[in-house]
């Protein structure tokens, strides 16, 4: 007979109907409260009566399958999103209806893919309201766009001595390239810390920047914090010195309105695969009167005006930063993702996610010694759908690990590309839940249980 | 239904030391003495998988220790048990001391930190130490240390990480740099490796010239019954090519070093040399001042009388301050006037 392995808690295992396991009926159905829809039900639901997460889910195929024997629970959105099936059409129809190399076709073909690759980027500045579709370069991904800031604006507008500020809980994508640069420019890189929130302070930000303040580099969203910064203040006061600003757009392009003409960016990157688009392509918008300004990045076909042996002239932005044949289904691809997002309407998926997000952090809140990083939600803070946390004595790896094993769960455990964060709170790691608008709420129930279980199956060991 | 196998047989044995220490009842239920009694439900096959797979090494070629654990977690079916076993290999492994968990002691590409440590004993038999702060991972590293310890060399070379499907517990055996499992045994080889061709090549010269290889050593005499905080990793036999001018270059760490063993050891030759640009990019040398890794060469009548590692841990003592403020490892060469006389 499976005994209990703590006092007063039983272990279930659902997964395993062959063992025994004392499960009384009724507990099993609070605990397991999903409410089962069909396809068809989704689409013959009036508005209002059902969530978002239960409307859209049908929509993503690989939610709906089982992993180690337990349904998969996906709570690792910042890492990547789900991908709809009107996104995998759309890539599917470019490859078989009218898949033909870009801008340098006469014909049909040609024309189609070239009209498709195009009318995607005008998607893309038409979703964050760019003034023109030339603003927008398509890149591998945000890394790549910051990349090219950096190496294109930053060689030719850093000297010695200049000031980059950004802060502690940045990507390495923001980070890297930066030093880099800095250091090839004798530019000084300044680091903002968080206040007693655990978001980046905004007081020591204000008073770091100075005449010599050329470029701040800022996280709309943190991955690991949750936290939104006043991206429209830092603008202003960047502004007052003549410094530019570039804002990393990953977490927040794909859960809420972004207009970048409101926030008044210079520079904005974000990636389509965190947004229900594919990999291998991300966007950096930049103001049409800097990108006139900036050398190119990478050379080769595309980019270029004429090619003489000894020189060579170059084309205009975007153009003139997109060589070689870029990623044109890819790009279809993002565009449809857009298409869908817009469907549904941005406000509506961030009025959503925020519910989610504060019952999220409600129900992790209930869990034993656990500790989550970022701001405390209240009516000025608001948090984004996501939580890093540390359950005291157990290292994030094994409570991942077993989610995964025995849950089905899925969230990540690691430093979240946040090592210098890491440090400064003092830890080697953390776990991260992060979710999306196709989760449910059961979905955090399933992983509040779940991580309940596997609390106290590390604790009972210990 | 899925019942355990117990006999008591299998986790008492001498093979098995680890498992004399027998937890309180009520927090193991899989090693409560509780007045129940289990059988064997006879699988399908011993090993489902040999079958499909015309790869899999062949269990008399494991070394006799792992073929007793893997027989154990074949016979535990029940994920969940699997773990709570594997936790308890890692709860009975003996800590490693902090000085030993190092860069070239650590495992890459796990997520949690791990460290591995090897060394001989006097019949040339590998001998494992490991650590971590995750439990799963210092579970499997400690299922690798009783496993592997205590083997020849060459034993454990042929180990293929194939073995890890056989326990059921869903390791991924993909070669990439992300995969834990596959890097702790593949670190634990190498080192394997290293102390065979040290051991091999006898006394002094190695003259292989590889400063990874600073986590191996070889010492041959009465090595086992000196306590672990002797066999500092980052310490090798092997003479270098000498530096003329040794104190070219040194900085303060390097002239403190080079100070402190004139005046307690009076050498009659010493030679201090900053390897440590040999070492950037390491993660633990970066913060640090920059002189992290040294060769000594020290010839002194201190030594006589002292085996190698009895001359080792005399320079460690006389170094102790710098290694508690950054100085990360030393290759030491440490011989008296008479040795350098006859060679």
């Amino acid at each position: 007979m499976r005994k209990t392995m703590t006092e007063g808690v039983v272990v279930n295992l659902p997964s395993f109907p062959f063992l025994f396991h004392t499960v009384s009926p009724s507990s099993s159905n609070c605990r397991l409260g999903f409410r089962r829809f069909s396809a068809s039900l989704s689409t013959a639901v009036k508005e209002g009566s059902v969530s978002l997460g239960h409307s859209t889910r049908p929509d993503f195929p690989i939610l709906h399958q089982e992993v180690n024997g337990s349904k998969l629970v996906y709570l690792d959105n910042a890492a990547t999103s789900q991908k709809p099936t009107a996104v995998l059409r759309a890539l599917q129809n470019y490859y078989e209806a009218y898949n033909s190399n870009v801008h340098r076709g006469i014909h049909y073909l040609s024309a189609k893919a070239t009209d498709e690759y195009e009318l995607a980027r005008k998607k893309v500045a038409t979703f964050i309201n760019a003034s023109d579709s030339t603003e927008i370069v398509f890149t591998r991904n945000a890394t790549e766009a910051i990349n090219l800031v950096a190496y294109s604006w930053g060689l030719s507008n850093l000297k010695p001595g200049d000031e980059i500020i950004l802060t502690i809980a940045e990507h390495p994508s923001a980070i890297v390239p930066w030093q880099i640069v800095a250091q090839k420019t004798g530019a000084i890189l300044k680091f903002v810390n968080l206040d007693e929130n655990e978001v980046p302070d905004m007081e020591e930000l204000k008073e770091m920047i100075s005449e010599r303040t050329k470029l701040l580099v800022v996280q709309h969203v943190s991955n690991v914090l949750g936290s939104v910064l006043p991206i429209e203040d830092i603008v202003i006061w960047a502004h007052t010195v003549g410094a530019k600003v570039l804002v990393d757009a990953c977490q927040s392009v794909p859960h809420m309105v972004v207009d970048v003409q409101d926030l008044d960016a210079d520079f904005l990157v974000a990636s389509s695969h965190k947004m229900c688009g594919p990999t291998g392509i991300g966007f950096l918008f930049g103001k049409s009167n800097l990108l006139l300004t900036m050398p190119p990045f990478l050379g080769g076909g595309e980019m270029i005006s004429d090619v003489f042996l000894d020189h060579s002239t170059y084309a205009e932005p975007p153009s003139r930063f997109e060589a070689g044949t870029p990623a044109i289904g890819e790009a279809i691809g993002l565009g449809a993702a857009i298409d869908y997002l817009s469907g549904i309407g941005m406000q509506k998926i961030h009025d959503y996610e925020m519910e989610l997000a504060n019952y999220l952090y409600e129900k992790l809140c209930s869990a034993p010694n656990i500790r989550i990083y970022g701001p405390k939600p209240s009516d000025n803070i608001h948090r984004a759908a996501l939580c890093s946390f540390n359950v005291e004595n157990i290292h994030p790896t094994d409570l991942a690990t077993f989610l995964d094993q025995q849950h089905g769960v899925a969230i990540r455990s690691g430093h979240h590309c946040a090592q210098p964060l890491h440090r400064h709170l003092g830890v080697n790691a953390s776990a991260r839940a992060s979710l999306y608008f196709y989760n449910t709420k059961e979905d955090v129930v399933e992983f509040i249980r779940s991580l309940n279980d596997t609390v106290s199956f590390f604790y009972a060991f210990k | 239904m899925a019942l355990y196998s117990f006999s008591s047989a299998r986790f008492c044995t001498s093979k098995f030391p680890i498992c004399f220490h027998i937890p309180k009842p009520s927090k193991f239920p899989f090693f409560s003495n509780r007045s129940i009694s289990f059988q064997k439900v006879p699988t399908k096959s011993p090993l489902p998988l040999q079958s499909s797979s015309t790869q899999l090494q062949p269990m008399e070629e494991f070394p006799p220790k792992l073929q007793e654990i893997i027989k154990l977690f074949q016979s535990v079916e029940e994920p969940k048990a699997k773990y709570e076993q594997l936790m308890f290999y890692g709860k009975n492994l003996n800590p490693l001391d902090t000085q030993l968990k190092n860069k070239e002691n650590k495992v890459e590409g796990c997520v949690s930190q791990v460290w591995v440590r090897a060394y001989l004993d006097e019949d040339k038999n590998v001998f494992y130490q490991a650590d971590s702060d995750s439990v799963l991972t210092k579970g499997l590293a400690a299922l690798l240390v009783n496993g592997l310890s205590g083997r020849p060399a060459k034993e454990i070379l042929r180990v293929s990480p194939d073995f890890a499907v056989l326990l059921g517990l869903q390791q991924s055996l993909t070669p990439s740099r992300n995969n834990g499992f596959l890097n702790m045994l593949k670190l634990m080889q190498r080192k394997a490796l290293e102390l065979l061709i040290e051991a091999e090549k006898g006394n002094g010269s190695s003259g292989n010239g590889q400063i990874e290889n600073d986590n191996s050593e070889k010492p041959v005499e009465n090595s086992n019954s000196d306590s672990k905080v002797d066999e500092n990793s980052g310490v090798r036999f092997g003479s270098r090519k000498s530096n003329e001018d040794s104190s070219n270059g040194l900085g303060g760490r390097g002239m403190r070093i080079k100070e402190k063993l004139e005046r307690e050891l009076s050498p009659i030759e010493l030679e201090v040399e900053d390897v440590s640009y040999q070492h950037a990019g390491h993660a633990g040398v970066r913060g640090s001042d920059g002189e992290t890794h040294f060769n000594v060469r020290i010839v002194s009548k201190e030594f006589e009388g002292k085996s190698l590692v009895k001359r080792h841990r005399l320079i460690y003592g006389l170094l102790d301050e710098e290694l508690q403020t950054g100085l990360h490892a030393l290759s030491i060469v440490a011989k008296t006037p008479s040795e350098v006389e006859a060679n």
